[in-house]
């Protein structure tokens, strides 16, 4: 009896991992860590954004520079407080009704309501006519544009919402529709015969959400996914060595920083910030725990963010000597346990840091050791990142270890102004206040002269280097791997999208 | 009405009791913990929905106002007792869905997987564990009770790893992760049911090897049955009890161990859910959790009980 | 009590447990091993459980380290030292907690029967009915980062299965024939417990007990995994466990050493006192 049930549940197994007899194949599998569990474009807009679901006023391509998506056109007033943006004809949504002035204005309307980009620029209405958009604004802003290419103001069609106004399904105009919906592991589409630019090739589509590196990393050795996105350095580097995938690294603006508390007596000179990233093993970070030695940081703004990264600036160094000279010319010496001492003081800290990402609490690890060495005893925290904006916010913060990503909008400017502006960021500056960033800051976000922008843009880069209120780390380096019979596939630096609509099966 | 019925009944009115105490217990406690938990809650949520990049100070802000976080425990606490006396389990706080149906869903998969790791385990330990019973302190019962700690003291996420790179990558047999087809159950319910079956292997073990060397079944024998006859009839049936209360017991476990499966396999289980409503501090999807996890686990001691007292009538006179 | 009492106490009675055996003295001779390590730590081989060296990542066994280095350079011998400090203080910590309270409960809940019984019964498994990753959860999120709220939490939720499994078991013991027998002779209740609950009983938990070990180990382990651990440098079994996954294709003999160590450890207790019968 055993052994026929042993034989019945192998024919079992066999039958329903019977392979699919293939022509040329028109559907692929993407597995990412990021999971999709709700409607709503301020919560799940990066996602559904990728996938392609639901698209943008403005689009951007894979260097930055913006493009009509579904505004075809827009153009400010003189005196730049009056944006217009002239809707695309004939575009319909997924369950066939038109996309018109209202339908937008309500999605948008609503993007500014919820956190997001919306809420970062100075918008005073939004309102519609005659197949324009009208953004009306307090003080001119010529980053708009590109904060309309941002995923939390993709556009739903108002059948999406419900009579609360509250989102309940995933209605867009993208060149895919939803055809299932498994939160928040899983989201299959299928390719819409009604779309308005160039439609796919591909046929269906299947998003995975795992939020393990390791399955990832099986899924793409197994072929189970035909893209994988973000790879640990491990699997990244076994996955080099098998035949049936070919593997990128793009580097992406994302950065890992530590952010320090410039009140604290401890860090309010200047010199015991260059101490501190005097003492950071960038090049061993960069090998051992990133794996690419070439993404340790020399400055903040890495490569990917064109004119923001400086070709001229002395990158940051690591020189654990010249560190122990600052700091005991601010008054610090070792005491018995090794540990600083000024004024009877231990240069006791804590640092607060998050594993959502997994590298962050390895190279908390590494900053610990090493300054250890320094004299500087490091606790580390390893809970909620929520701890860093709340530490922000009460001034109990003493240094923080997160990725920021300064890419968010095409124009990096809108993060630069969260972070760096006037009384700093949750995710930037600490008691750190520097009039004359703050106004560079200012000129940069209102003009449209590039040669000014240019000029102002290198003032703010060189007072970050000097200065070092937020002290990078490295540069991420988004890890992708790809079966190599799936051609046309971009990898965006942006992260706007998987580019599935220009992908195509060879064979 | 015969004794078994008579028992049933008593069992049924007992567990029916229990699972309304058990709905206002776990309720309370686990809005307790929820409000004991340090860091503030409002920004927890907000950054679950909105994400790192997008979360800030005025985010939480909003948040706290909408879902009247800043209101004192007791009414939060009364409000939600009330929409659970009508049968509503809220709305979660970080993605905007009725908990009702993430539960649903969820639970379902869960119980899946459960079920699954569950027989996998019996398919594994019964045979192997009858089997080293009967002849202890011999070659097989040596060998398993070695692969058997070897298996416990691997981590459960090891052991997926390994199994995956086994039969998915090497093999191509199964599907690493995922769960759309009855293939993708396949591992998961091995990883766990391995487990399982390295303890309960022994457990077996030794409920057979007691068995074997009790009075009654040397007077079975003496009677005149066979060995055949007895092992089934008498030396398994006894057997058995000890068994199934163990496995009731690792059920209930179970239902909370899948975290880690649920994790690598992609499988969108409850225990997942779980872990993320508490790191998000997402109130109403935890309370709701707990309580359906809470319900869960008196239904199974139900089945368990009512299992125990079928095999044994010793039991049913209790 | 008469002579033919003792004889019929005699027959009852199973085997004797502390015979030497050859599997037992190994069992023993590991634990003493285990327990010197656990006392002397890392200054047994004279190492640094914490000093990094970035350059020199997950390499193999070599003079200056016989165990090779992690993920971030560090002596794994001197990490696996440190780390069974707080390994089997965990472990047997939290199976003489889980196991004690648990079995202790389950005799007395089934010995009174009846109404009480049914009433301790129904409200232990009131409160058990709170997921024990809910309690074990919340406890790690109430004091973040601390070891005493991981082992309390594992200890809450290991209990359930000392308990749930005495107390059916003892039911059918006291509802033997031989215990009856006894009971009309007068013997009292130590007596009773003595001759037939714990001879019933016991193996059965001990063989439990012994794998409750790496219960708790691969506990520490998966809450790790799931990012509810222990901060960081600390070294513990289950932590490196966790730790150490993403290196298993490149580096497999550095995960497989802190579960070589648990082996160990469960092998040690099994062998010693786990398990023990003849047939």
């Amino acid at each position: 009896m055993i052994k026929q049930l042993r034989v019945a549940i192998g024919l079992i197994i066999a039958l329903s991992t019977a392979p699919v007899l293939a022509d040329i194949k028109t559907n692929v599998t993407i597995a990412a860590p990021w999971e999709v569990a709700s409607f709503d474009p301020a919560v799940a807009g990066f996602a559904l954004q990728k996938l392609q679901i639901m698209e943008n006023l403005v689009d951007a391509d894979a260097t930055g520079i913006l493009r009509s998506g579904l505004a075809t056109e827009w153009s400010a007033s003189e005196d730049g407080l009056t944006w217009e943006f002239t809707l695309r004809n004939g575009v319909i949504f997924h369950d066939g009704t038109p996309l018109n002035v209202d339908a937008a204005v309500f999605a948008l309307d609503r993007a500014l309501q919820q956190p997001g980009v919306l809420k970062k620029a100075p918008i005073s209405k939004i309102s519609g006519s005659n197949g324009k958009i009208i953004f009306t604004l307090e003080t001119p802003f010529t980053a708009l544009p590109a904060f309309l290419a941002h995923a939390s103001t993709i556009i739903p069609a108002p059948s999406a919402f419900n009579a609360e106004g509250k989102p309940v399904a995933l209605i867009g105009t993208g060149p895919f529709k939803v055809s299932d919906f498994t939160p928040p592991q899983n989201i299959s589409m299928a390719r819409n015969e009604a779309y308005w630019g160039t439609a796919p090739k591909i046929e269906t589509v299947n998003y995975l959400a795992a939020s393990r590196a390791e399955t990832r990393a099986l899924l793409a050795e197994s072929g189970n996914a035909d893209i994988v996105f973000t790879l640990d350095p491990s699997g990244y580097g076994h996955l080099q060595h098998v035949d049936d995938v070919e593997t990128q690294a793009v580097p992406i603006p994302r950065v890992v920083t530590l952010k320090v508390n410039s009140g604290h007596p401890f860090f309010n000179d200047v010199r015991a910030r260059q101490a501190l990233s005097l003492a950071i093993p960038r090049a061993g970070i960069a090998k051992a725990i990133t794996r690419f030695p070439e993404a340790a940081a020399g400055q903040l703004f890495p490569p990917a963010l064109g004119d923001w990264h400086s070709k001229d600036l002395m990158p940051l160094e690591t020189d654990l000597d010249k560190a122990a000279l600052l700091l005991s010319e601010l008054g610090w010496t070792k005491g018995e346990d090794g540990i600083l001492t000024r004024d009877e003081e231990r240069f006791s800290i804590m640092l607060r840091t998050f594993p959502d990402r997994p590298e962050l609490p390895l190279i908390a690890t590494a900053l610990q050791d090493t300054w250890r060495e320094l004299g500087i005893e490091l606790e580390v925290s390893v809970a909620s990142y929520t701890e860093i904006p709340a530490g922000h916010q009460d001034g109990s913060l003493h240094v923080a270890l997160y990725a920021r990503n300064y890419g968010l909008t095409p124009d990096p400017i809108g993060s630069v102004i969260q972070d760096f502006g006037k009384g700093g960021g949750d995710w930037g500056a600490m008691g750190w206040d520097n009039a004359d960033v703050v106004k560079a800051i200012n000129i940069i976000a209102s003009t449209k002269n590039q040669e000014i922008r240019g000029e102002n843009i290198a003032k703010v880069v060189n007072s970050l280097q000097q200065e070092l209120p937020i002290i990078p780390i490295v540069w991420y380096q988004h890890t992708v791997s790809v079966d190599k019979n799936l051609n046309g596939v971009i990898i965006d630096p942006l992260q706007r999208s998987y580019g599935l609509s220009k992908m195509f099966w060879t064979e | 009405m015969s004794s078994f019925g008579k028992t049933v009944f008593a069992v049924l009115a007992t567990r029916g009791l229990q699972a309304v105490v058990v709905a206002v217990i776990v309720g309370i406690v686990s809005f307790v913990m929820m409000q004991s938990l340090p860091g503030d809650a409002a920004y927890r949520i907000a950054a679950g929905r909105y994400g790192y990049d997008m979360m800030d100070a005025a985010a939480a802000e909003a948040v706290r106002l909408e879902l009247g976080l800043d209101q004192p425990a007791i009414v939060q606490l009364w409000s939600w007792l009330t929409m659970l006396a009508q049968f509503d389990l809220g709305i979660s706080a970080v993605y905007g869905t009725p908990v009702a149906d993430e539960i649903t869903t969820q639970l379902g998969y869960s119980m899946l997987l459960a079920v699954g790791a569950v027989v996998a385990s019996l398919l594994i330990a019964l045979p192997l564990g009858i089997a080293s019973g009967l002849k202890p302190n011999g070659l097989l019962d040596h060998v398993t009770l070695g692969v058997s700690i070897f298996i416990r003291a691997i981590p459960s996420f090891a052991l997926g790893v390994l199994l995956v790179l086994i039969f998915a990558v090497q093999l191509n047999l199964l599907p690493v992760a995922g769960f759309k087809s009855f293939a993708n159950l396949i591992l998961p319910s091995l990883t766990l049911g391995l487990g399982l079956a390295a303890v309960s292997n022994r457990v077996i073990r030794d409920a057979v090897v007691d068995a074997m060397s009790a009075d009654w079944r040397l007077f079975s024998r003496t009677k005149g049955l066979s060995a055949q006859r007895t092992l089934s009839r008498h030396v398994l049936r006894n057997a058995a009890l000890p068994v199934v209360t163990y496995v009731g017991v690792q059920l209930a476990y179970l239902i909370e161990g899948v975290v880690i499966v649920e994790t690598v396999f992609a499988w969108p289980g409850i225990g997942h859910a779980l872990v993320h409503a508490i790191f998000g501090r997402d109130i109403a999807m935890v309370q709701g959790t707990a309580l359906v996890l809470g319900l869960t686990y008196v239904a199974l001691n139900l089945i368990v009980d009512l299992t125990c007292r079928c095999i044994d009538p010793r039991t049913r006179r209790a | 009590m008469t002579n033919q009492t003792e004889i019929m106490v005699d027959v009852t009675q199973t085997s004797s447990y502390f015979k030497l055996s050859p599997s037992r003295l190994l069992g023993l001779g590991l634990m003493t091993l285990l327990v010197i390590a656990a006392i002397t730590g890392p200054a047994l081989i004279g190492g640094d459980p914490n000093k990094q060296s970035l350059l020199h990542t997950l390499e193999g066994p070599s003079i200056a380290h016989p165990l090779g280095t992690d993920n971030l350079g560090r002596d794994m011998a001197s990490r696996l030292l440190s780390g069974a400090q707080l390994s089997l203080s965990l472990a047997f910590l939290s199976v003489i907690t889980a196991g004690l309270p648990g079995a202790i409960l389950g005799v007395t809940a089934t010995w009174f029967g009846g109404w009480p019984d049914r009433l301790l019964g129904a409200f232990a498994d009131a409160v058990l009915a709170l997921p024990g990753l809910l309690l074990v959860l919340m406890l790690a999120a109430i004091s973040p980062g601390s070891w005493w709220a991981l082992y309390v939490g594992i200890s809450l939720t290991l209990w359930v299965e000392y308990f749930r499994y005495t107390r059916q078991r003892t039911r059918i013991v006291l509802a033997e024939p031989s215990v009856e027998a006894s009971r009309l002779l007068g013997l009292g209740p130590w007596l009773l417990i003595r001759r037939h609950i714990i001879p019933e009983i016991g193996p059965g938990l001990l063989t439990i007990a012994a794998f409750g070990a790496a219960t708790a180990v691969t506990a520490v382990a998966a809450l790790g995994f799931i990012s509810v651990g222990i901060r960081p440098p600390t070294a513990e079994w289950g932590v490196m466990m966790t730790e150490l996954l993403p290196y298993w294709r490149e580096a497999p003999f550095l995960i497989l050493q802190p579960v070589a160590c648990l082996i160990l450890t469960v092998l040690a207790l099994h062998l010693s006192v786990g398990g023990a019968r003849l047939p």
